[in-house]
């Protein structure tokens, strides 16, 4: 896509911001200064006036933000803000949901993906995620990992492809120990990769899940409360997982905790109840300096 | 992390290559349900259609399908459309199109007049060579060839007259011969379902996409030939049983309604005959079953999920209900005739079926009930037991109104399944094949006090009764006859009747917890 | 463990029982304790005589009905816990008493068909050593391997219908159908489960048969391959029922893990929903194969009832006698060791589907068991 695209997108975005004020459904914040905040970087994923309806349900209000490439957001507020719905809407999760119903456009490197003709396995190819509680597959960790590969045919195990030459084990031990490490795996499941799966403790399955979607060689990586699940000690390696995958990934991270995102983000967007992203900065802003009285009143625990 | 290179999220454009695969499955479903038509006899295959036989046109269509669906994969291989074929079609369909090419390869060898030797020649090489075109090369090729030949060689046999109206097989040994009538359907059926497969993964552009399509749309088809012969099989019996249920019908006049077939016996002063033993026996029947196993069951499935703890006993009771639930029909009735039947009178009874068909429903209003029971939410227990209510109170002001949807639900369902049980009351009530009106059991107005034991009786219990499904199959084994007039319209009346009884029942359950969940979750 | 802590166990085991016991006689109203003790003695004795076929059992009966209906006013608690713990046990006595009363009904035919094998004399060996079953002309024998045939034949066909389409139902229930659809096509296979078995045999005795002696110039209409058809048919609801169970049991999350990493449906249910489910699929299988075998009226009705081994043995044209339909032809019109024949018959059926209904049961509990660890 090119730069003049970009900007018409840009300006789109501008104009139905302000049709949504006069129609009164946002309050005044959203004509603060944030709405201008474009992140740190390229942007990766751009949202546009994104509405989720479930049934009759308003679950996200005309939300609008770009998401800088190679960097961690998080996605804050209170239970049934929405969060997770918008985290869902980025890799069309959501499309599961038969009575959920999405407007408005998420672009991904200059594609919509909600245009007609989309192909979703490619998209999912590209933009990973990482559930609440670990889900691994009834599986052996190997398998776990190359599932996504194999999937794809990136990845070739079965009788036929080992008749035909086609099978290639080393590749997958590589691409298998590649991912593991790459998820602070690999040192502590190296000796036992043919079993179960299941028989690792959360936090390890844990970061198998995440393993299993950095095989696929993802450009995005989303995370609904990858830690909620998980003892302390297992959320700091995930906190520090999640820091470190930050150097090659775009990273959006939806979490319960103010301490985690104070802690692993660059930049926070802030969502309360009723489905509206109220403030979106950087961390550091939001945390110590929040344009709006809400979001202080509810980062100070008053609210919320 | 960046990538070398980039696919694009929308798919090249190849909007004219998916509409020939989705016309290719279109016209394969056609071919399938014409080929259906004429297996049932409703065209025949010799009729002139567009001045050509049904069977030359089919063999055409045939022909057809299997040249498009191989220029699909030809189409895709030599990349004049962008598809997502991968390297191989995969060791399943591999063997699927081996264990077809072994099966043609034997048939046409045999049809051919070679001997055993010859047939299982042909078939390994035929198999063989199908692997290989299955296996070996891409996936848009593997797919898409064998299936495109297995079309084309059906195609040229229909289109020659090879087979078609006329060409007969005998069966050597098995006292059976093949005819062209059934066989062209059959080919014309399996063919069509294979060229359809193989079209919809072109559909679906090959590979993941690709096989998606080609799965669902076999599920689709199997899902939807279920509920065709469903509704096929009810239409049937409506049809043919409407005449024989409506017989002498009518409204107004001096009753205000007059129902013959539903209230007349069938005795010779009976000018229509009808079922009203029959019926009454089956009413008696449930109710009799009901009034056994629905608080037996109830109250075990109460004390099951309620009192007792997990362990041997109740792991053994779990055990002995599914037992019973899977035990065959004929084997209660021989546990009736064996047990019931010599304490009650030692011939076949009413009060013999009732309990036989009792002990039937039991582990079926068990299992339900305990289901029902179980879904129960633990909080309301909790919280009435907070409130210091004891336990017998809290199950019977809080468990068991929560868990009544469902226990009515399956004990309604389960009444359906037994009323159309013949198996078990064959041996314990029997009853006559054409019983008169005067054989009805009068259950109510039959009971006796007496000064001996067992002091109270009554002899409409000890007697042997009819009921709907007992008589259907006494009609079906005197051969549809008997001293009335229209015995084969008799007959489908009476089916239509137990037919409606057990679907009313099924109806009322099905809508009942459909009415209940909907109260659940508003 | 030695027989000597597993003896000192038992004891303990026992004691703790009765301390229990004595500490629950102590707690309770001895008023209430008497009524329970009256009304279940009493119902113990009713099903005494009625086991003994006696004319008095009415008395008992009578008064369990007094001391329950006196109990149910006064000590509804206690008398409740009582009344459903012997409700619960109906179903444990009837179970045996249809083993004790089948198994006891065979004993004489298995007698008259006992061979010696190596010297030894085997009760019933008679039954599947030799093919012949005539109950009219001399030798009178009575084995019943042409009938395990019959069943053997219609079986299998049956499941080669029911257990892929019931499979692929399932999966369409669980995993594909909009949810509108669903709603149309779940309690259109319920009724399919509904229509009586003997509506299935006369539209196949009346429409089936004829056409098949039609179209394939049969000698009657009589054939495994169609009344396998019907059975598979009926066996199928089970099938979908019990295998959309299992399916459904396995936790979204796990399907939605592959879905986000770009799988599709169909691999997510090939790869991940079915082997998560396998053991409760092969559950299903395994009780519809038990319908299967016990279906009785349509495979009465359409078969020819001659009690025959087909030639050649997979011969599908051919339609003489299942387990199930001698039993339904031949009961009433049968007598001494011809009907005791007809209850080994039973035993036969009763004990492979008593089988296959233990082993699909333990089938599922391992599933329950590992879906339990995954979540």
């Amino acid at each position: 896509m090119s730069q003049t695209d970009t900007a018409e997108t840009r300006t789109n975005r501008t104009e139905s911001q302000s049709v949504s004020t006069t129609t009164g459904e946002t309050v005044e914040e959203t004509q603060a200064e944030w709405t201008t905040y474009e992140g740190g970087g390229e942007t990766k994923l751009a949202v546009d006036d994104l509405d989720v309806h479930y049934g009759s349900d308003h679950a996200l209000k005309g939300v609008s933000m770009d998401i800088p490439e190679e960097s961690v957001t998080a996605l804050i507020g209170p239970s049934g803000c929405g969060k997770s719905t918008f985290l869902r809407c980025l890799n069309r999760m959501n499309d599961r949901i038969r009575a959920a119903s999405v407007d408005g456009t998420v672009t991904l490197d200059g594609e919509n993906i909600y245009q007609d003709g989309v192909d979703l396995v490619e998209l999912r190819k590209r933009v990973g995620m990482v559930f609440q509680s670990p889900n691994p597959f009834p599986k052996s960790i190997r398998e776990n990992v190359s599932y996504g590969p194999r999937k794809h045919g990136d990845i070739e195990t079965g009788l036929l492809a080992r008749l035909t030459g086609r099978a290639d084990p080393g590749r997958e031990e590589a691409l298998v120990e590649q991912s593991l490490e790459r998820a602070a795996l690999w040192e502590e499941v190296r000796d036992r990769l043919d079993d179960n799966a299941l028989g690792l403790s959360g936090g390890q399955q844990q970061r198998l899940c995440i393993a299993r979607c950095l095989a696929v060689d993802p450009d995005v990586i989303l995370m609904d409360e990858p830690a909620s699940a998980l003892d302390p000690i297992a959320t700091s390696k995930i906190e520090d997982l999640i820091e470190d995958l930050a150097e090659d990934y775009t990273v959006v991270v939806v979490t319960h905790s103010m301490q985690q995102a104070a802690r692993v983000s660059d930049q926070t967007a802030v969502f309360l109840t009723g489905g509206e992203l109220v403030e979106y900065d950087d961390t550091e802003k939001i945390f110590e300096n929040p344009e709006s009285q809400r979001v202080e009143d509810y980062i100070s625990g008053k609210f919320g | 992390m960046s990538r070398v290179t980039q696919t694009a999220l929308v798919r090249d454009d190849r909007t004219l290559y998916e509409a020939a695969a989705g016309l290719a499955v279109g016209l394969s479903g056609v071919a399938f349900v014409t080929g259906l038509a004429a297996l049932l006899n409703i065209v025949a295959i010799d009729d002139p259609v567009a001045g050509l036989e049904l069977s030359v046109l089919f063999g055409v269509v045939l022909l057809g399908l299997g040249a498009t669906t191989v220029g699909f994969g030809v189409a895709s291989r030599f990349d004049y459309v962008e598809t997502g074929a991968q390297p191989s079609a995969g060791i399943v369909a591999a063997a699927a199109f081996t264990a077809i090419w072994l099966a043609v390869g034997a048939a046409v060898s045999g049809a051919a007049g070679l001997g055993t030797v010859g047939q299982l020649g042909v078939g390994v090489f035929l198999g063989a060579a199908a692997f290989a075109t299955t296996a070996f090369p891409r996936e848009d090729i593997g797919s898409t060839m064998p299936a495109g030949a297995v079309a084309v060689l059906c195609g040229l046999a229909l289109v020659t007259g090879v087979v078609g109206p006329g060409w007969e097989q005998a069966l050597a040994g098995y006292n059976a011969t093949l005819f062209g009538d059934t066989v062209v359907p059959a080919v014309v059926l399996f063919a069509s379902l294979v060229t359809g497969w193989s079209a919809a993964k072109a559909y679906g552009g090959f590979g993941a996409r690709g096989r998606n399509v080609g799965a669902y749309v076999l599920t689709y088809l199997v899902v939807g030939s279920i509920l065709a012969v469903l509704v096929g099989l009810v239409a049937f019996v409506t049809v043919r049983g409407l005449p024989g249920l409506f017989n002498g019908f009518s409204v107004g006049g001096a009753g205000l309604l007059s129902w013959p077939f539903l209230t007349n016996g069938a005795g010779l002063l009976a000018d229509i005959a009808g079922v009203f033993p029959a019926l009454l026996g089956t009413v008696w029947l449930v109710i009799g079953a009901v009034l056994f196993a629905v608080p037996t069951g109830v109250g075990a499935a109460v004390f099951l999920s309620e009192y007792a703890e997990q362990g041997r006993f109740t792991g053994a009771v779990e055990v002995a209900t599914n037992g019973l639930w899977s035990t065959p029909s004929i084997v209660f009735g021989l546990f009736g005739a064996a047990f019931l039947i010599p304490r009650f009178g030692n011939q076949k009874s009413l009060i013999a079926g009732m309990l036989t068909l009792g002990f039937m429903l039991l582990p079926l209003v068990l299992i339900t009930s305990r289901e029902a029971i179980l879904a129960v939410p633990d909080e309301y227990r909790d919280a009435s037991a907070a409130l210091g209510v004891s336990k017998w109170q809290t199950i019977r002001s809080v468990v068991l109104p929560a868990a009544i949807p469902g226990v009515t639900t399956g004990v309604i369902l389960g009444v359906g399944r037994i009323a159309g049980e013949t198996a078990p009351i064959l041996l314990t009530m029997g009853g006559g094949v054409l019983p008169a009106k005067s054989a009805a059991p009068n259950v109510l107005g039959g009971f006796q006090l007496s000064a001996s034991p067992p002091f109270v009786s009554n002899p409409a219990l000890l007697e042997a009764t009819s009921a709907l499904p007992y008589q259907l199959y006494a009609l079906i084994t005197a051969g549809l006859s008997g001293n009335i007039q229209n015995p084969q319209e008799y007959a489908w009346g009476l089916a239509l009747t137990l037919l409606l009884v057990v679907l009313v029942f099924y109806a009322i359950g099905i809508g009942t917890r459909y009415y209940f969940r909907r109260k659940l979750h508003q | 463990m030695s027989f000597t802590t597993l003896q000192t166990d038992w004891r303990a085991s026992i004691e703790r029982r009765l301390t229990h016991t004595r500490a629950f006689v102590d707690d309770t109203d001895p008023d209430a304790l008497a009524v329970v003790l009256v009304s279940m003695g009493s119902l113990l004795a009713a099903f005494v005589g009625f086991l003994l076929a006696s004319a008095w059992t009415a008395v008992p009966l009578g008064a369990f009905l007094i001391a329950t209906g006196y109990g149910w006013a006064r000590h509804q608690a206690l008398l409740a816990r009582a009344v459903t713990f012997a409700m619960t046990t109906v179903t444990l006595i009837t179970l045996g008493l249809i083993v004790v009363f089948i198994f006891a009904e065979s004993i004489p035919a298995f007698q008259y068909e006992t061979t010696t094998v190596f010297g030894v004399s085997v009760p019933g060996f008679g039954m599947f050593a030799q093919a012949r079953w005539d109950a009219v002309s001399e030798p009178v024998r009575y084995s019943l391997l042409p009938m395990i045939h019959g069943t053997v034949m219609v079986t299998t066909i049956a499941t080669l219908v029911a257990a892929p389409l019931g499979v692929a139902a399932a999966l369409f229930i669980a995993e594909i159908a909009p949810p509108r659809v669903r709603e149309l096509v779940k309690p259109g296979i319920e009724i399919l489960a509904g229509i009586p078995s003997i509506v299935y045999g006369f539209i196949g005795f009346t429409v089936i048969n004829p056409w098949a002696s039609g179209a394939f110039a049969l000698n009657g209409g009589s054939t495994y391959l169609f009344v396998g058809m019907v059975v598979g048919l009926m066996a199928l609801p089970t099938v979908v029922s019990v295998a959309e169970d299992a399916l459904t049991s396995v936790p979204d999350v796990m399907k939605n893990g592959s879905l986000a990493l770009g799988a599709t449906d169909w691999q997510s249910m090939t790869s991940i929903t079915l082997p998560a489910a396998f053991s409760g699929v092969s559950a299903a299988v395994l009780l519809g194969v038990g319908r299967a075998i016990g279906e009785t009226m349509a495979a009465t009705v359409m078969l020819a009832g001659v009690p025959r081994i087909s030639e050649p043995l997979v011969n599908v044209f051919y339609g003489y006698e299942t387990l199930t339909s001698l039993i339904a032809r031949g009961y009433g019109s049968a007598n001494g060791v011809h009907e005791s024949a007809l209850f080994a018959a039973g035993v036969v059926l009763f004990v492979t589907v008593l089988c296959l209904s233990i082993g699909s049961q333990y089938i599922e509990a391992r599933m329950r068991r590992r879906l339990g660890g995954a979540e």
